[in-house]
């Protein structure tokens, strides 16, 4: 019974005017996002529809907010809350959906099903049901935080090597790696080296003047719908970007946290932040329109292929800007069908691929992309997304695609030429 | 009451309850509605939110803009015929009753032809919903009573259109007004939800910069 009373004044919590539309009777149960949905194309279960997981959590709101609902549930299908109906949302919102929004636009009424799956993500962790492994690993960003002057050094060591990496990789002993210093730009990057050495590359190239976070850009308060939490992780970079004066922070390819910084906190904040946020897209793409950077195409000499990644371009509306950094320094390139903002979801996003538990219904989920790849007969797919990186990269090797797999600073900082001097 | 004072009730007064019972509910749901809070975008725009809720807007009338239609062509024609015949035979239940001199035999067929294809889309909806495992899974007794009340809703209309006897014109009204009276809380009263929806919709993707495509 306590149960049940926390989940409903969870529910009320969240309960907003895009919920509310599209959990009471926009949804037609027409059925024209079903076929829309990576994961029912791959599993061909009903449940598995984008209209069957918005329903489990719908069915619930209209018992409360919809009239007829509340007078007459079996007539509407309305429900209370039931024991076991927790373990079902679960499965729906972080198993079987990556919030990918494909079902929204090709919905005809415009059913918001990822608002109300982000609602029951955001109950089941305030109910302590969401995955372990993505509570951990926003709490681990947190603890970063908090203990920042321990692990200062050693993350500076680190880096010093990897700047020793660059300097070589350029040819140029002044090659810098600049961290949390006064500068234009402060770069977020993720935790992996091959989203600061090339990027540190192109900086470099392109005599930036720059800086790089002391943190990582990745938020998983937000795929655990934990706001507070995602607010206080993205609060350090806020705090960094005015201690080093940044006008831009420009954020690493990673999906996710180009979405929060971008788009969403903005909104949890309640303003615009004092500084621009872009994504290492836009820079990239900027410097070669201004003929920054000097690139021989022929060193990327397969064909190559780029996936959008959903929180990229379906909802963070970067299209061509990748398409333009990775044409420029491709010798051949092919697109994808469908792209940009049809493009299907890989299958391991929304924080599925931190999920070892659902590892077997990841990769089926990617089904849908392994096949837009064959049939594009790339041997390499380029991607601006880490969690996307690496569910293409273990598709490609459960499926014996026979394709490499990189980001797009990578693929570009491979088509560098310096000049010796 | 005699049979020309109970036609009067039916088609006037029983309307005029009936239509003014929907929009209160309707304008009572609306406020509730616009009362919720709403996460408005704060960063600065990369696209336009005008230009993103227009498109929102007309998609539904350009197929080969959204995948959906596009690649069921056969559906959104069944669709816009559905909601032709739904349109149509809502204003005749204005124009029959209150501007009959425009009613000439002429316009009563071409109507009747409007309001016709939706009765059969009506019933191969009926049968996609009860033959497609993954439609049969969500669907309620609202949405077959929904259905099948729009039948009966068309089809009173053509015969009333048609043949204008007492029968049929009562019949016509008393479930047009019973429509009135039950559609503001039943999945029919989407057509409101929906200029909400593809206005907040819109205005986001606009924002971002996501829709129109360049």
């Amino acid at each position: 019974m306590e149960t049940k009373e926390k989940v409903y004044q969870e529910l009320d919590k969240r309960y907003n005017r895009l919920v509310g539309t599209s959990a009471t009777n926009l949804c037609t149960h027409c059925g024209w996002c079903i076929e829309s949905c990576h994961i029912f194309k791959a599993t061909g279960n009903p449940d598995h529809s984008p209209v069957a997981k918005a329903e489990k959590v719908r069915r619930v709101l209209k018992r409360k907010h919809d009239w007829l609902s509340h007078l007459f549930p079996k007539w509407t299908g309305a429900k209370d809350l039931m024991d076991g109906d927790l373990d079902e949302w679960v499965e729906a919102a972080f198993k079987n959906c990556t919030l990918c929004e494909r079902c929204v636009i090709n919905c005809p009424m415009g059913v918001e099903t990822p608002q109300l799956l982000g609602t029951a993500r955001g109950v089941l962790t305030a109910m302590g049901k969401s995955p372990e492994i993505l509570n951990q690993l926003t709490d681990a960003a947190i603890a970063r935080e908090e203990n920042m002057e321990m692990m200062e050094p050693f993350f500076r060591k680190q880096i010093a090597n990897l700047e020793k990496q660059v300097q070589e990789k350029m040819g140029d002993s002044n090659a810098r790696i600049p961290l949390s210093e006064e500068a234009d730009i402060l770069y977020v990057p993720l935790s992996g080296a091959h989203t600061m050495i090339p990027a540190a590359m192109i900086f470099n190239a392109a005599k930036a003047n720059w800086t790089m976070s002391l943190y990582e850009a990745s938020n998983y308060g937000l795929f655990v719908a934990d706001i507070p939490k995602a607010k206080r992780i993205v609060k350090r970079l806020i705090k960094e970007a005015e201690k080093v004066k940044a006008k831009t922070l420009v954020v690493t390819e990673c999906g996710h946290a180009y979405s929060v910084l971008k788009w969403e906190a903005p909104k949890w904040f309640g303003k615009q932040f004092d500084f621009e946020v872009k994504s290492l897209l836009e820079v990239m793409d900027d410097y070669i329109q201004k003929g920054k950077l000097d690139l021989d195409p022929s060193k990327n000499s397969e064909l190559v292929t780029y996936h959008d990644p959903c929180n990229m371009g379906r909802k963070g509306g970067i299209f061509e800007e990748p398409r333009n950094v990775i044409q420029a320094s491709s010798k051949e390139y092919k697109e994808m069908k469908p792209s940009k903002v049809e493009n299907f979801c890989c299958g391991g996003g929304a924080g599925l691929v931190a999920c070892s538990e659902w590892t077997e219904d990841r990769l089926l989920y990617g089904s849908v992309k392994v096949e837009q790849i064959k049939n594009t007969k790339a041997k390499k797919v380029v991607t601006a997304c880490d969690n996307c990186l690496h569910q293409i990269k273990e598709l490609g090797e459960t499926n014996d695609l026979n394709i490499s797999v990189s980001n797009v600073s990578e693929h570009l900082a491979n088509a560098l030429v310096f000049s010796k001097s | 009451m005699d049979s020309n004072s109970f036609m009067h009730f039916v088609e006037y007064e029983l309307q005029a309850i009936a239509l003014s019972w929907m929009v209160i509910i309707y304008t009572i749901k609306a406020v509730q509605l616009s009362k919720l809070p709403m996460p408005w975008e704060k960063e600065k725009p990369k696209g336009s939110g005008t230009k993103g809720i227009l498109r929102s807007y007309g998609s539904i009338f350009m197929p080969w803009s959204v995948e959906s239609s596009r690649d069921n062509i056969g559906r959104w024609i069944g669709f816009s015929l559905y909601h032709i015949g739904c349109l149509v035979a809502i204003v005749n239940t204005f124009t029959y009753t209150f501007t009959p001199e425009i009613m000439t035999p002429v316009v009563k067929i071409v109507f009747s032809a409007l309001i016709a294809p939706a009765i059969f889309i009506g019933f191969a909806k009926l049968y996609r919903r009860l033959n497609r495992p993954e439609l049969r899974h969500i669907s309620t007794p609202d949405d077959y009573f929904a259905l099948l009340s729009l039948q009966l809703f068309f089809f009173t209309g053509i015969m009333a259109l048609l043949l204008d006897t007492i029968f049929w014109r009562s019949s016509y009204y008393l479930i047009t007004a019973a429509f009135l009276f039950y559609v503001p809380f039943s999945k029919i009263s989407h057509y409101i939800y929906f200029f909400f929806a593809r206005f907040l919709t819109g205005k986001r993707y606009g924002w971002r910069g996501i829709i129109p495509q360049k």
